[in-house]
């Protein structure tokens, strides 16, 4: 659904941003902004602090444009605090920066029992906690266990231990983790493991933020040294990481409201990076493109950008709640619907090349998984088929052309989309043309908080993406029955009230599949029952695009290493393996004629309507007289 | 016989006269309005730019035809430059900028209109009951315009439009119930001097009542200010129009000026140089809100020689 996980925001907390949990909202560096390192530019006031404070040290700043939520482990969710976790702790496992695969993080091996139950890690030695401590098996047992006794630390990864009976460190290097059922996404937990001895005496979860006591104790390729809310997060590199010290001495995350502010701000070489989350333009990419030491990274996304159909929204009690219109409850109305859809035309027109042409639910990224249907099965671009079959459906037009429901009334349907997403309010306007032209009227409803109407089921349609991790277990997640929410009053984890029988079987099977082959098998099971269902229509994988000043970053690390993103990565690989340049003296005097046209154009404009302002407020005097 | 007929003679010519008269007395004030209009070179000038944006605006479907803001047909590629076949360039879906200008100019000058149409009206009835019934119905009245008067418009605007579904009409229902209280104000103080002169005595004595003394001898003569009014308040209710569009509260369908400079600031035309994405909107809107309030002022002049020539 949302916006909200590109943006970092995302779902399952009690206001029920959407977005899959944390790791989901790693997603696609959908926001990453500009990261500017100002190497020995005057960077903003942060950045010359920091050199004030360290002297001489190797900066590099990210513009974001998105701020933290918080800085504890289990309450953030948003993009940016999830990286930055990335960054500070360390995961039981992580994934290699070539193709996405489990490599050892905390755990340096795992194993489990042939009855599937018992899970059994060996954690590494080598790692120290930045106050020295030794960080060993218990604490990544402690984290766990207080996870699974205190709701309140359970809120952003409380997903990840509901199906642990027991978790135990029965040595420093050996934890074992036993499950109620048979679990598959045991080498995927993304939970980030903290210091028992600091963390055990916070007495409420749900309040502390983590933000106090600088600098924070981890044992990640980055240690938190100083964070402003809505302004900057400063982290330093740790000498000390296993893996080896990072490159840059020190990382900044700056804020940056406007996303052309960020992409000024790395023009004049005040960031050194901004990231594609959300993505930039396709016009900013075409004109950074032509920009002197400056690079372009347009990497296939994570995300997955569809058309989700309200299927009669209800609760896990049968009740039903929302008002979808009735006519969508036929399986040949939806995939009619979605035949009127010219995905080429979105991708050539909308995303200007910026993504790629929408078909099962996993991105093509994730090639394991990814799914395509067949020829036969597909539901490709075809107005008249699509007006043939919703004649079949009982849909037919009335004298002025409009198709009319059941009710005798003509059918328009209400769109729901987000007034922060450009491309919803776009697409949408496709939408109500190519709709139109089959007789059904469209309403777009762009809201700010698409929240509210979505939890209530209000709505016919709706603009949806969410971001992929590695393991889809999550994405896959929301749209079982279990996702439901209990009665009409709570909320669920599902994402579309979507519940069938069919899929949820296939769910379970590869829940408890331990074989990666066959468990993708019925993966891919999976989003051909759900694309025939018409509920989840992908219209396109966006791009993450990003870019960065290659004067301050020599290289940098992309995941999957092929045409992979930067930003939002699941592994700390970017930030952690970034070089920088010599040429540390970035100037700032490489604007390109484009933006001095821009800044004059603006010039213009602001006098104009200052000059009316003067004008207006002299008049306003008068009246006043 | 004969006197019968001068008689029925004599009772017609004076009706004809005085309908005749009337309507000479009305050509003459229009002919002395012009005259003094045409004095105040800012006003003409207004005018000259209104004309310059209304008869398009007007002639739009001849000109560009509705098809202008279909995104399907676009004619263009995305972020075309100005060339000859576009003179202002293409948006971001390849449309015509230029047809996209004019055809915004229907939606923002409708919405400048009506949303001050609406503001007037609520102003002037509150004015003048105010100022005619005074007593506790005019303080609690007037509280509440002070009330409005205080309140930030544009936050109130803002939190109206978000509340409503969005449409053209929310944003003029938003725009007019927030910018009343001026007009309110002043309608009320010129009550308050009419109804001090002595005909609205000898009307009320006559036997005139409320609704009578109010519509016939207050209005009239508070009509010049709202006239002047109105034409001040269309440019800052374009001005809000746009803002509301920009700040992506007006319905996304909708083609108006506003609408056009949040799409670019979208599309990142900003930061990616696209200056005529953002200019020829941008200078629409301060053209037509200066040209309206040029207006406004000439008009408000001409009607209130009390205002005099220092302003």
């Amino acid at each position: 659904m949302d916006t909200n996980d590109q943006y970092g925001g995302h779902h399952r907390t009690p206001t029920r941003a959407r977005g899959g949990g944390a790791r989901l909202v790693v997603a696609a560096g959908a926001a990453a902004l500009a990261l500017g390192a100002g190497l020995a530019t005057p960077l903003g006031p942060a950045s010359q602090q920091a050199h004030a404070a360290d002297g001489d040290g190797k900066v590099l700043t990210v513009a974001v444009a998105q701020s933290v939520d918080s800085l504890s482990p289990f309450l953030a969710v948003r993009l940016l605090s999830t990286s930055i976790h990335r960054l500070t702790y360390e995961y039981l496992t992580n994934y290699d920066a070539e193709d996405n695969s489990v490599v050892p993080g905390f755990a340096t091996e795992w194993k489990s029992s042939p009855d599937k139950l018992t899970w059994t890690y060996t954690i590494r030695s080598d790692s120290t906690w930045s106050d020295g401590e030794q960080a060993t098996a218990e604490d990544a047992a402690w984290t766990f266990n207080t996870m699974m006794t205190d709701p309140g630390a359970a809120t952003a990864n409380g997903s990840f231990v509901s199906n642990f009976e027991t978790v135990t460190a029965p040595s420093p290097t050996r934890l074992v983790i036993k499950l109620k059922k048979p679990q598959a996404t045991m080498t995927a937990l993304d939970v980030p493991i903290v210091p028992r001895h600091v963390w055990e005496k916070v007495d409420d979860f749900t309040k502390f933020n983590n933000d106090k006591d600088f600098p924070v104790v981890g044992n990640g390729p980055f240690v938190l040294t100083d964070y402003k809310p809505d302004s900057y997060v400063r982290l330093k590199a740790n000498k000390d990481f296993w893996r080896g010290a990072p490159k840059f001495d020190e990382l900044v995350f700056r804020y940056y409201k406007d996303q052309d502010a960020a992409v000024s701000a790395l023009r004049k070489g005040e960031v050194s990076f901004v990231a594609g989350s959300p993505s930039l333009t396709p016009a900013q990419a075409a004109s950074l493109k032509g920009e002197k030491n400056i690079r372009v990274n347009d990497a296939p996304g994570r995300r997955f950008y569809a058309l989700a159909t309200n299927p009669g929204a209800r609760a896990k009690n049968g009740e039903t709640m929302g008002d979808g219109h009735p006519s969508l409850l036929d399986q040949r109305v939806r995939n009619a619907l979605f035949k009127a859809v010219d995905r080429k035309a979105i991708i050539d027109k909308v995303f200007q090349g910026h993504a790629v042409e929408g078909a099962g639910y996993v991105p093509p990224r994730f090639a394991q998984y990814f799914w395509k249907p067949s020829p036969g099965q597909e539901l490709t671009y075809d107005p008249e088929e699509a007006g043939r079959m919703l004649d079949q459906a009982g849909l037919r037009k009335n004298a002025d052309g409009r198709r009319v429901g059941k009710d005798g009334k003509p059918i328009t349907y209400r769109v729901l989309c987000h007034a922060t997403d450009p491309n919803d309010k776009a697409i949408g306007q496709y939408l109500q043309e190519w709709w139109d032209e089959l007789g059904i009227g469209v309403t777009l409803n762009c809201l700010d908080n698409v929240t509210d109407p979505w939890l209530a089921g209000e709505y016919d349609l709706a603009f949806d993406g969410w971001s992929v991790n590695p393991d889809p277990d999550f994405v896959l997640s929301i749209h079982t029955c279990a996702a439901l929410p209990a009665t009409p009053e709570e909320t669920g984890a599902t994402d579309n009230f979507i519940c069938d029988r069919t899929y949820d079987e296939l769910y379970a099977r590869q829940l408890a599949e331990y074989d990666p082959d066959k468990r993708a098998a019925i993966v891919r099971q999976m989003e051909s029952r759900l694309y025939d269902l018409g509920y989840m229509n992908v219209m396109a994988y966006p791009n993450a695009v990003e870019a960065y000043r290659t004067d301050q970053i020599e290289s940098i690390t992309t995941m999957p290493a092929k045409a992979g993103n930067i930003y939002g990565q699941d592994g700390y690989w970017s930030w952690w393996s970034a070089v920088p340049a010599d040429s540390g003296d970035a100037s700032g005097g490489s604007s390109s004629t484009g933006v001095v046209v821009g800044i004059v154009a603006g010039v213009v404009v602001l006098a104009g309507v200052g000059a009316f302002l003067a004008v207006r407020r002299r008049a306003t005097a008068d009246e006043r007289e | 016989m004969t006197a019968e007929n001068g008689t029925a003679k004599g009772q017609a010519a004076p009706t004809v006269r005085a309908r005749s008269l009337a309507w000479r007395r009305r050509r003459d004030s229009a002919a002395r309005f012009w005259r003094q209009y045409r004095g105040h070179r800012a006003g003409v000038f207004g005018l000259a730019a209104l004309l310059l944006f209304a008869v398009p605006a007007l002639a739009a479907p001849l000109l560009v035809g509705s098809d202008v803001a279909d995104v399907t047909d676009a004619p263009g590629g995305p972020l075309e430059d100005p060339s000859a076949r576009f003179p202002f360039g293409t948006d971001r879906f390849g449309r015509n900028l230029l047809g996209l200008v004019i055809w915004g100019a229907r939606v923002s000058l409708l919405v400048g209109l009506l949303a001050a149409v609406l503001s007037v009206a609520i102003g002037t009835l509150i004015g003048v009951t105010a100022g005619h019934f005074k007593g506790w119905y005019a303080t609690v009245v007037m509280r509440i315009t002070d009330w409005f008067l205080v309140m930030p418009t544009l936050v109130l605007a803002i939190a109206l439009a978000t509340v409503m579904p969005r449409s053209l009409l929310t944003i003029v229902v938003a725009i007019g119930v927030t910018t009343w209280p001026t007009t309110a104000r002043l309608v009320r103080a010129q009550t308050l001097a009419v109804e001090t002169r002595p005909y609205i005595e000898r009307a009320r004595a006559l036997g005139g009542g409320h609704r009578h003394i109010m519509a016939r001898h207050v209005l009239p003569n508070v009509m010049p200010l709202v006239l002047a009014q109105t034409t001040l308040i269309i440019s800052s209710a374009i001005l809000a129009e746009a803002t509301l569009a920009f700040l992506g509260l007006g319905d996304p369908t909708v083609v108006s000026w506003g609408a056009l400079l949040q799409d670019a600031r979208e599309a990142g035309a900003v930061s990616s140089g696209h200056w005529w994405y953002l200019v020829p909107p941008g200078v629409a809107i301060a053209v037509v809100a200066l040209a309206f309030t040029l207006c406004g002022r000439a008009v408000e002049q001409v009607l209130n020689p009390r205002l005099g020539v220092s302003r």
